[in-house]
């Protein structure tokens, strides 16, 4: 069975775009990743896109805007996971030798479709009693504040991070470092997490051009990355309440990742995971293994997941400072990752990045532990 | 004729309410290995099985975790107490937690299930919802 290559990478800038939508997003986004892949337009023979709340044929929209309609097209929706599940679909279309060269892309316009607090789907029983996503976490951050004594401070060094790692970040929606004072005096949305803590209602977009090992031959541009794993999973039923301090789904899709890639958690050198809010950041790398349960608010202290340290988390700014375009996040966070391993980022560079591990995870429904969850494991 | 007051479900599925305006709270039991489910389901999710019954579970849990809510969609006025509840025959259930103070809810304190008004339907009818409130014996302390 073939591998799996990415050669070419686009991102628009992230943040408001009054003059724009998701499919003129969209294709800025893809004309560059085909651009950056030195391909022919041509020479791609399938397309996935990722969106949430965009509509119907989202992706038909951009690929007429760029002369490309005419090809086999999926729109893909997997809440804040659909971009990452279109690449994923696309890399599958490769494995399965069906295509040679795919485009997979993520988009959103969030910003005329959507304000204030996201909740669950109107017909979930969690939203009929008052539900809000940025509820859900703060309650899974006051958990986690019990269990392992995290104080209100160490929380509020996520958000302090990942905004400095976006102020080095051009196309990130926030471009000013804040402090730990800022972040605790920002307007309460659900105690105890403060706006600062939340990721911002963003427009934006991303696209991935992927190919397998022949096409990849052909078209080498000496800048290609080995999309070495894109494991997907939904979440389980509880049959009895679980911890919400530790994310089984994440474990369990990280663990089909790493099997597939061959590597463990010791060999990831960055990783860009899904902060939605800044409690998540904990609980994604610990439940991808990267940091032991309990241990991350001490490590962050510690300035281990600082850009330079032991393990850099978000280097891209993540969610909270880059933006979270709801479908184009995942997308555009196998974009950071390919620039990252090929030493394209400048002053936000982590040396030496061999193998870089995207994560996602999205949606929420009643009784499930979370909805769609994508590890996505990059080695260079 | 005179029109008889009768309480109505803001989701019937979810919420059975009598004409007290007492109710329970609707989920699963598994008839072949016992698990419980809250909403209804039509197949267990420990043994696949498919024979399960529609139960009213017990209506005194013990609070997992709470937030309060200070922004939320428009038909929610904030800000409101929202809290997982965790009830014996092992399901958890989110709802929003009245009857007391927002600065005297605490992990572990004792719930139970409180039928109150909760929003209008399409014709401007009240509907009931469901809240948790302190159970007499659990809203005394706060360590």
């Amino acid at each position: 069975m073939t591998d799996v290559h990415i050669l070419g990478v686009g991102m628009t800038r992230f943040g408001r775009h009054p003059d724009s939508d998701a499919s003129d997003l969209g294709a800025e986004a893809l004309l560059e990743a085909i651009a950056d892949a030195e391909i022919d337009a041509r020479a791609v023979e399938a397309a996935y896109c990722g969106h949430v709340f965009q509509g119907m044929v989202t992706g038909q929209r951009i690929l007429a805007q760029v002369g490309l309609a005419g090809l086999p097209l999926t729109n893909v929706e997997n809440a804040c996971s659909s971009g990452a599940t279109a690449i994923r679909e696309a890399s599958l279309a490769i494995r399965a030798g069906e295509h040679d060269v795919v485009v997979a892309i993520g988009t959103e316009h969030l910003t005329s479709r959507f304000r204030g607090a996201l909740t669950p789907d109107p017909s979930d029983p969690e939203a009929a009693v008052g539900a809000t996503m940025p509820g859900v976490y703060a309650m899974r951050a006051r958990r986690y504040m019990e269990e392992f004594g995290m104080t209100r401070e160490q929380l509020a060094l996520i958000p302090v991070k990942n905004k400095g790692n976006a102020a080095r970040n051009s196309l990130a929606h926030f471009r000013t470092p804040i402090t730990v004072k800022e972040v605790l005096e920002s307007r309460p949305i659900a105690d105890p997490l403060n706006l600062h803590d939340c990721s911002p209602v963003t427009d934006g977009a991303a696209a991935v051009v992927v190919m397998s090992d022949r096409a990849a031959g052909r078209f080498a541009n000496g800048r290609t990355v080995r999309l070495a794993a894109s494991a997907l999973r939904s979440g389980s039923v509880d049959v009895e309440p679980t911890s919400m301090t530790f994310e089984p789904l994440t474990w369990a899709t990280a663990r089909d990742a790493y099997e597939k890639a061959g590597i463990g958690p010791d060999d990831v050198d960055l990783a860009e995971v899904h902060d939605c809010f800044s409690i998540a950041e904990v609980l994604r790398v610990e439940g991808l293994g990267l940091f032991e349960q309990g241990s991350y608010p001490t490590a962050v202290e510690r300035g281990e997941a600082d850009i330079g340290g032991r393990l850099p988390i978000n280097p891209s700014g993540g969610l909270i400072g880059k933006g979270h375009p709801l479908g184009g996040t995942g997308v555009a966070q196998v974009v950071e990752v390919v620039r990252q391993l090929r030493g394209e980022v400048g002053d936000r560079q982590v040396e030496g990045a061999k193998v870089g591990v995207a994560h996602c995870r999205g949606g929420k429904a009643v009784g499930i532990e979370g909805a769609a969850c994508t590890v996505q494991v990059l080695v260079r | 004729m005179l029109e008889v007051e009768t309480a109505v479900s803001f989701r019937p599925g979810e919420l059975e309410v009598d004409s007290s305006g007492a109710g329970h709270l609707l989920g699963s039991r598994c008839a072949s290995c016992g698990a419980h489910f809250f909403p209804v389901r039509q197949a267990c999710a420990g043994c696949l099985g498919t024979d399960l019954e529609a139960v009213r579970l017990s209506t005194t849990g013990t609070l997992y975790t709470f937030s309060i809510v200070r922004q939320s969609t428009p038909e929610f006025e904030v800000p409101y107490a929202l809290g997982y509840v965790d009830f014996s025959e092992g399901v958890r259930i989110m709802g929003q937690i009245s009857g007391c103070d927002l600065e005297d809810i605490w992990i572990g304190m004792q719930l139970s299930l409180s039928v109150e008004p909760f929003g209008e339907d399409e014709d401007g009818n009240q509907l009931s919802g469901y809240r948790f409130r302190p159970t007499e014996a659990g809203s005394g302390g706060g360590s």
